[in-house]
């Protein structure tokens, strides 16, 4: 059974220093919303509140419409997968996954049963009789999500459950936290400060910085319609190029080495100082006519695609423009011009919001 | 020219430094036997005398063998002291309550300072500290005359209760559960709903093996041998502990050397196979801790 969350006014201070003030987020039955941003943002706070591991100095935590601010973690009905863990080491699989039906009060038999079954899905049969030490960080994860699984709780929390994994088993669990989502369609809350995790998994995404959600959406809306300069930055891979400018004659943006055309919006943009482009959408040719200048830096390989780092002259601006397949042409010291199509362009005023 | 000459300065310089490291290491087994000599010879001799006549104990030079009288001075401490066994089951009793007790409430006392924030935690902590600092004489007259006043004088109570609990054992037990159980175990199984006692005696508990069981022999032998304690609240022959048995065949008309070198054998018996089984786990667990892994 799946469960809607609601957070409305949360606050969080340790002593003076307020962490967390008034944020407030609808989290949908079933959804699998992710909480990202830098360490120290607040999001890993904001998921132990929820499970009911901090208290909450303001506002109100509902799960399906009740106020839980009063329950313990044990009663609200959400179950937590820890970063390290957190297996019990003295228990087996077994014990550990059956720990949370012991102390609800399940009969062994009926215990025992929900573990095998648990164990089955997460593939773990083999490994019930043994201890933690005995497992690898994986086979841990995958009995720490086991034992959150077999409680059936109305919520999952995840605290970055895939940190300490290496890279392979992080990209195969990421698969499996999908599939399990998809199996059993419990409302799923993951934070996380790993930008590819966010926008594999998210169904929605909570963009978190300095104790507040900067932006709340898709991944793709995210990716292409950030709210702001910090969730443009932060969200993508390479991260979205942002170069000084300013808005000249009606319908372009002036740069120190050159203009781009801006689509026509309506929107006012005469507060612009900054434009923002995603490296793909970068296109690299013959300099003059519609480019802006830049000079290749580096030229890095990477199989199925090519980086070229480039300098935009009399700005410092460190550009990067990503091209599909082994690109050859561009070597350092090169002087390119730079291409972009008009609604590739975002506009951004002085204080970072969005202006289209 | 140069090849003779290398291996010649280099076969030189290691075999110098070899000297040296060889002869530090003899110096270290050495001053390490003499330690040990030093240490075993009073033992050594308890269990020889326990095995000689008075007679032949007070000849110049002693025996420093043993001897053939075991049994005849076995028979001579039960004849002096016919409550010995009983002593020795009751020395035993209050070593073992004192002990589990105090495995009890400081592990409690620890994990509770580890794991919890309450106000004036820091300040009572370091009260707790504060009275490691005190001479144990400092305690005494107070306790003697509480004791008094409960009627627990002659009860093997008067040695158990003031000892259940230990500033030493609350500091380790909060030493070593700081550093070694993960506070999202603790977390975990608030998650699981267990109970805050729960999460202490199912969780907790169980992973503090190590240093349950150096707090367990340091409580144990420090109890066993406690004499100045029960020479204040034990005044009944009956209701002798070990030591005071030991002490009271000292007589001012001489002393029967043999009956107390056996008495003192028996007595510390026990002591030492604890010592036999356990003495790798209590080096373990007094460095367990001191760094974090």
């Amino acid at each position: 059974m799946a469960s809607s969350i609601s957070l409305t006014g949360i606050g969080k201070s340790y002593g003076p220093v307020a962490t967390i003030a008034n944020l407030s987020l609808e989290v949908k039955a079933g959804e699998f919303m992710v909480f990202v941003g830098p360490s120290g943002c607040g999001k890993t706070t904001l998921l132990r509140m929820i499970a009911g591991l901090e208290d909450i100095t303001q506002g109100e935590v509902a799960i399906d419409g009740q106020r839980v601010n009063e329950l313990g973690p044990s009663e609200r009905g959400a179950a937590m997968v820890f970063q390290n863990y957190a297996l019990y080491p003295h228990m087996t699989v077994a014990e550990n996954m059956g720990f949370g039906l012991k102390m609800a009060g399940v009969k062994p038999a009926e215990r025992d049963a929900a573990v095998q079954r648990v164990a089955e899905t997460l593939q773990i049969s083999a490994l019930l009789d043994r201890k933690p030490k005995a497992l690898s960080g994986g086979q841990r994860q995958r009995v720490a999500i086991g034992r959150a699984i077999v409680r059936s709780p109305k919520v999952f929390l995840f605290d970055e459950p895939l940190s300490n994994l290496d890279a392979n088993l992080r990209v195969q669990m990421r698969v499996e936290l999908a599939r399990l989502h998809r199996e059993l369609g419990t409302t799923m809350i993951y934070v996380t400060h790993d930008q590819v995790e966010a926008m594999t998994l998210g169904q929605r995404i909570a963009v978190f910085h300095a104790g507040k959600i900067e932006q709340v959406g898709t991944p793709l809306d995210l990716y292409h319609r950030p709210g702001n300069r910090f969730v443009a930055e932060f969200i993508g891979s390479p991260r979205m190029n942002m170069l000084p400018a300013r808005f000249e004659g009606g319908a372009a943006v002036v740069l120190s080495a050159g203009a781009w055309a801006l689509p026509e919006s309506g929107v006012d943009l005469r507060g612009l100082q900054t434009v923002g482009v995603r490296a793909e959408d970068l296109q690299p040719g013959p300099v003059g006519g519609g480019a802006v200048q830049a000079e290749v830096r580096l030229v890095e390989q990477l199989g199925d695609a090519t980086l070229l780092h480039l300098l935009v002259p009399g700005s410092d601006a460190n550009v990067t423009a990503r091209l599909n397949g082994s690109v050859h042409e561009w070597a350092p010291g090169q002087l390119v011009g730079l291409r972009c199509a008009a609604d590739k362009l975002r506009c951004f005023d002085a204080s970072g919001r969005a202006l289209a | 020219m140069t090849i003779p000459l290398t291996p010649v300065l280099q076969h030189g310089g290691r075999s110098g430094a070899g000297l040296g490291r060889h002869a530090a290491h003899i110096s270290a087994y050495a001053l390490v036997a003499i330690g040990a000599f030093v240490m075993l010879l009073p033992f050594y001799y308890m269990m020889v005398y326990a095995t000689h006549t008075n007679t032949d104990i007070l000849a110049v030079p002693p025996p420093s063998w043993f001897g053939s009288h075991l049994m005849d001075n076995i028979a001579d401490l039960l004849e002096r002291r016919p409550m010995f066994w009983h002593s020795m089951g009751l020395s035993l009793w209050i070593a073992v309550a004192v002990t589990v007790l105090n495995l009890f409430f400081s592990s409690l006392a620890g994990y509770a300072f580890a794991m919890f924030e309450f106000a004036g935690k820091e300040k009572f902590f370091g009260f707790i500290l504060a009275t490691m600092l005190l001479p144990a004489f400092v305690s005494m007259i107070p306790t003697v005359l509480l004791m008094a006043q409960l009627g627990w004088i002659n009860e093997s109570r008067a040695l158990i209760v003031p000892a259940a609990c230990s500033a030493v054992g609350v500091f380790m037990m909060r030493q070593y559960i700081g550093s070694a159980i993960p506070r999202e175990i603790i977390e975990a199984a608030r998650m699981d709903g267990c109970s805050e006692f729960g999460i202490y005696w199912r969780v907790v508990l169980p992973l503090l093996g190590p240093a349950l069981g150096t707090l367990a022999l340091v409580t144990f032998i420090g109890n066993y041998n406690n004499f100045i304690g029960a020479l204040l609240v034990m005044r009944d022959q009956d209701a002798y502990t070990l030591p005071l048995v030991l002490r009271s065949l000292q007589g001012t008309s001489g002393i029967t050397w043999g009956a107390l070198s056996v008495g003192a054998a028996i007595t510390v018996l026990p002591l030492l196979v604890l010592f036999v089984f356990y003495s790798r786990r209590l080096i373990d667990g007094l460095t367990a801790g001191a760094v974090k892994g």
